[in-house]
């Protein structure tokens, strides 16, 4: 409390100062993606490194469609999984949700504690196991195995749901009755049209984690042609180990879409991370 | 309501879960009770149609492979030192960004950003930045006068730089201390000020007890995480040097799909199964002593 106005100035200065160095280093990283990627391949193998591209060039663009043509198909692929896996995660999540909230049964409360089970089991044990019961089912090489999960309800959204749909009164549901709607009516027409902001939250999260998600499309295909763009990439790596610029174009590609996302819909990212405690 | 209408309600509610029921028997039930039971079998592919049922002696004998046990170890050692320094890196991260000045929240946005950003381009990233010859960092130490280090090539060097990777994309666990330290009430700063507490003083009687049940929360999250490294070891550096990076679930990936001894490997999941349960069973335990929970008592 003494020393007053001066006191806090320097204190302001101080935090801008902690707050600067950190983001070079949280930054920085993703800025030397940026660099890299527009120098020449040439300019990459200069000792010392040079900072910032002497002249900006994109060719390492048309060096990375080139080396491996697969690059547009595996955008599309990713694409087309994404939007598939959030569609089904919304559809079922929403659905099982409803159930769990809106009946008054004695099993509700015996099997909700199992669906928030599922969560705590680590993912890698069941690896294995997974991938034998794909072999078995001949869905290896097809993107069955990232799909048809999601369209089963995942326990992360159904608690999502549940939780929101909590928050909605019974009595909206008491007057829909009195329409001489039924259980799916209040569903469709009711909790859904109310819920726009979690079925949002629901959209862009599972959008996201099926993007980010490596292990899965790593281990199920096979075939280049059926790669998603993480796969992708980490064949590209393998490829082309010393073309930096056009590595750092593939890695720049894999974030657009994310950092767009991200760019325009922050809140509901953020919003889904504090409430699952789960990476976006 | 009436009774029939109750039991008729009972079998919707079954209707409106079945999506979940399905998946949960198909997707968890089934791979997970196979699994148990090929660990005690020495079936080699999937779907062998011969094998022989061999009790533990899966479980006894991983124990002989010399790069099993080099892999637990090096697991150990993402859990024993990655986990907190992660965590710790966290809540400095959160305190940073809990800052009250302006312009705070475009900071947040870069923070969160390597956090959104695939593993593999996580990994491209950082093989351009730590590359010995030609990467940003090594230039820059250079400046300093330091000589060039092979961080990803060195087998004492890849676990630390694994462990810093993980810092960087730690954008999930801050914003979630962030969220917590916005939720300390202010009266409780306000009367350490007429107290006058130093800052340090408020830190550890104020803000780090309210904060406390989601650092165990985020301390459990990232425990289960780094038993399961697996991701970050096999692009960075295909678990190397030297088996530096090998990490328990690599062992696993490997028993399966190189060895094509997938018994071994499903014994090798229940034995890390079992042991991520006893640890956070553990870490739970214990924190009932460390942990606050306002409205308790």
């Amino acid at each position: 409390m003494n020393g007053g106005q001066k006191m806090s100035l320097s204190g302001t200065a101080l935090k801008y100062f902690l707050l600067c160095a950190t983001l070079i280093v949280f930054a920085g990283p993703l800025v030397w993606m940026l660099s890299t990627m527009m120098k020449t391949k040439m300019e990459t193998y200069k000792i010392p490194p040079s900072l910032f591209p002497e002249q900006l060039t994109f060719e390492a663009f048309d060096r990375l469609f080139t080396v491996q043509p697969l690059m547009w198909k595996w955008i599309q692929n990713s694409f087309t999984i994404s939007i598939f896996v959030a569609l089904g995660a919304v559809i079922s999540s929403s659905i099982v949700a409803y159930g769990f909230s809106r009946f008054a049964t004695k099993y509700r409360d015996k099997l909700f504690p199992i669906v928030l089970l599922t969560l705590m089991i680590p993912p890698s044990i069941m690896m294995i196991p997974s991938y034998v019961l794909f072999a078995k089912l001949h869905w290896i090489d097809t993107w069955l195995p990232l799909i048809v999960p999601a369209w089963l309800g995942g326990a992360y959204y159904i608690f999502l749901f549940r939780q929101f749909f909590l928050t909605i009164p019974q009595e909206l549901d008491e007057a829909t009755y009195l329409d001489g709607g039924n259980r799916w009516t209040v569903y469709a027409k009711v909790i859904m049209p109310l819920s726009k902001p979690i079925i949002v939250t629901t959209i862009i999260f599972a959008f996201v984690n099926s993007w980010l998600d490596f292990l899965g499309p790593f281990l199920y295909i096979k075939n280049n042609e059926m790669f998603t763009l993480s796969v992708g990439l980490q064949l590209l790596i393998g490829q082309t180990s010393q073309d930096f610029p056009a590595l750092a174009a593939g890695a720049f590609i894999s974030i657009i879409p994310i950092g767009l996302l991200y760019f325009f819909a922050q809140r509901y990212i953020v919003e889904g991370v504090v409430l699952t405690g789960s990476k976006g | 309501m009436m009774k029939s209408l109750r039991k008729y309600d009972t079998l919707l509610f079954f209707l409106f879960i079945m999506p979940w029921i399905i998946g949960f028997i198909t997707f968890f039930l089934i791979p997970f009770g196979t699994s148990v039971f090929y660990s005690f079998t020495d079936a080699k592919l999937p779907g062998a149609v011969e094998y022989e049922f061999v009790g533990l002696s899966n479980f006894i004998h991983m124990i002989d492979d010399p790069i099993f046990m080099k892999s637990l170890l090096n697991t150990m050692y993402f859990v024993v030192f990655g986990v907190p320094i992660v965590t710790a890196g966290m809540l400095v991260l959160a305190l940073l960004l809990n800052f009250n000045v302006r312009g705070i929240a475009l900071f947040r946005t870069f923070y969160y950003l390597p956090t959104l950003v695939p593993i593999v381009a996580t990994v491209i990233i950082w093989r351009l930045v730590f590359n010995s010859e030609f990467g940003i960092l090594n230039a820059g130490l250079s400046l300093l006068g330091m000589a060039k280090t092979d961080w990803i090539g060195g087998e004492h060097t890849i676990k630390p730089v694994i462990i810093l990777l993980q810092v960087w994309i730690s954008g999930s666990g801050v914003l979630i201390f962030l969220a917590a330290l916005k939720n300390v009430p202010m009266h409780l700063y306000e009367a350490a000020d007429i107290d006058g507490a130093s800052r340090l003083r408020r830190f550890f009687s104020i803000t780090l007890p309210m904060i406390s049940p989601s650092i165990l929360f985020v301390i459990i999250i990232q425990t289960m995480y780094n038993f399961q490294m697996f991701t970050e070891a096999l692009l960075l550096s295909k678990g190397g040097p030297n088996y530096a990076a090998y990490t328990f679930v690599y062992n696993i990936y490997k028993s399966a799909f190189t060895d094509l001894k997938f018994s071994m490997a499903m014994s090798q999941s229940i034995f890390l199964f079992a042991l991520i349960a006893l640890v956070t069973f553990v870490l739970m335990k214990l924190s009932n002593r460390f942990v606050y929970y306002e409205g308790e008592k």
